[in-house]
């Protein structure tokens, strides 16, 4: 076991030796996204702040990858020191020592949406899973509830809903088959796979944000599950689509610092201005993601801020990222059982 | 032995007749050997960057997270990941058998036309293969969809009513597969077919052969070592293929690629990944083993 790590190990910081080329410590550290429009917003709302008050240059890497930070973080050699990824792959990766824990004398603490901090994590930005539709192909009927995805005869056409074994399907099929919203962990997986396999030949996958645009505006689906930003974005190009943000399910993004990093201090300091007041009302501003920071509602553009989930939280359901961290990976395995069945 | 025989018959020529015969083994394998360190840069380079971490990579799989074989335990004892499995031989071998339907004609044409217009073909082919492979896949979902080019066309000519499901299901990967594959077809083929001599075919029709006959009995054969290096070098890359199956196909018809990306990437379980390749690669080893056994003469096999 050790030999066979060690060898992965020596290999991958051989490999990222080479790849990553010079940067200096101490007055610079790497931050991670997921590239486009996002990263973009990121960058001009967090990194060029930053780098102007503190002089610490923050060089934009990504996309994120899970598997190299593992591979990092095991070989020794982390050119990483802020990486933007999912909440429940946070938790996940503390779990399994992959993270630093955070320093909330930097970072507040208090001023962070609860449900969106822990020990190894401070929340990126956040966002709702949608019942987006597409108008001209509905025709009239306006479908409101999940319940609606699995109603063929009102609703005809494909629907399209995310790809990956992740938090989001499974808790829509749940709620559309009449579980209550605080009922919903632990997942009756049976009883989910069994509410989906009445649609499942008229699903559509998308697995990123441009092809569920895509799906949705084109007319190929009807209706589906969709990031609420994406949706904003197609209304705000004047595309026939609808919303419903009945029982949206809140996902969020987290921002975690690698284990050991070699800027962590920087990398601490950098989160504190990410996770500040302005800082997340600018990035919403520019991408229509929901801040985590509660003091940033108030600073939100007034078009915007009734697009955002922070505007529809009565009967908002937050996917439960500890739950996934568990079990994502027992719960994967029947997803992928299912899917090819 | 011949030195033997011939020295006790000739005597004084003993030591000539005797380095002669055994001058050609010794020759042959230092001619052999000759110009051998050449090589060590790239041998070097294989080890250093492909065999190493290879081998590392297939030592996850029976280390992690507990040594054994439990990964692949779990590969075989679940019927979703055996499905996964079949699913990618099953595509692979369509691709390829379609990219040899469509290639051969294609390779044959090139061959037959003028000169000029022939190289023009050929580079119309390698053309499609500097394009982004992202873009050609997105143009065929472009094409394929159910509100696509293609589907309003045949809509609006009332050839169809409902439009065709052609994306996101088998036919998509299928469709978009074997055009992204028919050059690593046409490739080999046509050199094969520049080298056939046409006075063999004429041979063969004054000998009496029908057009049939000449094609199946004398052009195929000729044509196999194109064939064979094509087909299996499409069906070896088909097996690996990820972008083009995970645009264009359903999650229903998951390949082995993405299962492994999806292990690596989202859930950090390395071992099964590994596993996972591994069994990818000694499936392809045991095909290539068959190949070579069918094919000796292939650009790979003990050319003789």
């Amino acid at each position: 076991m050790a030999i066979g790590k060690g060898i992965t190990a020596a290999l991958a910081g051989l490999v990222f030796t080479l790849g990553s080329g010079v940067t200096t410590a101490a007055d610079s550290i790497n931050f991670v996204s997921w590239g486009g429009s996002t990263q973009d917003a990121q960058k001009e709302a967090w990194a060029n702040v930053f780098s102007k008050s503190s002089g610490i240059n923050v060089v934009q890497d990504g996309p994120t990858d899970y598997g190299k930070l593992k591979a990092m973080v095991e070989s020794g050699n982390v050119q990483w020191d802020v990486v933007d990824v999912e909440a429940d792959f946070a938790l996940r990766a503390a779990k399994e020592g992959l993270l630093e824990p955070l320093d909330f004398k930097t970072i507040d603490r208090t001023k962070i949406d609860p449900r969106f901090v822990s020990d190894h994590g401070v929340g990126s930005f956040f966002f709702s899973f949608v019942l987006g539709y597409n108008k001209d192909k509905l025709k009239g009927h306006d479908p409101e509830t999940w319940s609606s995805l699995f109603d063929t005869k009102t609703y005809p056409g494909k629907r399209a809903l995310y790809k990956w074994a992740s938090p989001g399907v499974l808790e829509l099929a749940l709620l559309a088959d009449g579980v209550t919203p605080d009922k919903l962990y632990p997942l009756d997986l049976d009883r989910a796979f069994k509410k989906l396999d009445t649609i499942k030949k008229d699903i559509v996958w998308w697995g990123g944000g441009a092809q569920s645009q895509q799906l949705l505006a084109s007319g190929e689906a009807s209706l589906g599950m969709f990031w609420n930003g994406r949706i904003y974005a197609l209304q705000q190009d004047a595309a026939p689509v609808g919303v419903s943000w009945k029982q949206n399910l809140v996902m969020a993004d987290m921002l975690v610092v690698p284990k050991g990093s070699k800027n962590k201090e920087a990398a601490m300091k950098f989160l504190a201005n990410a996770s500040s007041e302005k800082g997340q009302a600018d990035f919403s501003n520019l991408t229509a993601y929901a801040p985590v920071n509660v003091d940033s509602v108030k600073r939100l553009d007034s078009a915007l801020a009734s697009n955002l989930p922070t505007a529809h939280v009565a009967d908002q359901v937050t996917l439960n990222f500890a739950y996934w961290a568990d079990h994502g990976s027992e719960i994967a395995t029947r997803w992928n059982e299912w899917l090819v069945k | 032995m011949a030195g033997q025989v011939s020295s006790s018959v000739i005597g004084s020529r003993q030591g000539d007749a005797h380095s002669v015969t055994a001058a050609p083994p010794a020759n042959e394998r230092s001619l052999r050997w000759r110009g051998f360190s050449n090589l060590l840069p790239a041998l070097a380079f294989l080890s250093i960057f492909f065999l190493l971490p290879l081998v590392a990579l297939l030592l996850r799989g029976i280390l992690e997270p507990t040594p054994g074989l439990g990964n692949y335990a779990q590969l075989f004892a679940n019927s979703a990941y055996v499905r996964v499995l079949a699913n990618t031989f099953s595509v692979a071998g369509l691709v390829t058998l379609i990219s040899l339907l469509l290639g051969f004609p294609l390779a044959w044409a090139i061959t037959l036309v003028p000169r000029g217009w022939g190289r023009w073909l050929l580079n119309i082919v390698l053309l499609s293969m500097w394009t982004s492979l992202l873009a050609r896949s997105y143009s065929w979902l472009v094409l394929l969809q159910s509100s696509g080019v293609i589907n309003k066309l045949l809509m609006a000519l009332g050839i169809i009513d409902q439009p065709l499901e052609m994306v996101h299901n088998l036919s998509g990967v299928v469709i978009g597969m074997s055009y992204i594959m028919i050059p690593f077809v046409v490739l080999p083929l046509q050199a094969t077919m520049a080298a056939i001599d046409p006075m063999v075919l004429q041979a063969g029709s004054i000998c009496g052969a029908s057009q049939w006959t000449n094609f199946y009995r004398v052009f195929l054969p000729l044509c196999r070592p194109g064939l064979f290096s094509g087909g299996l070098m499409v069906f070896v890359m088909s097996l690996g293929y990820y972008v083009t199956p995970s645009l264009l196909g359903g999650a229903q018809n998951m390949m082995l690629p993405e299962f492994i990306i999806q292990q690596v990437q989202s859930f950090l379980n390395w071992g099964l990944a590994s596993a996972a390749a591994a069994l990818l690669i000694a499936i392809t080893l045991v095909l290539f083993y068959f190949y070579l056994k069918l094919q000796p003469e292939s650009p790979v096999g003990n050319a003789r």
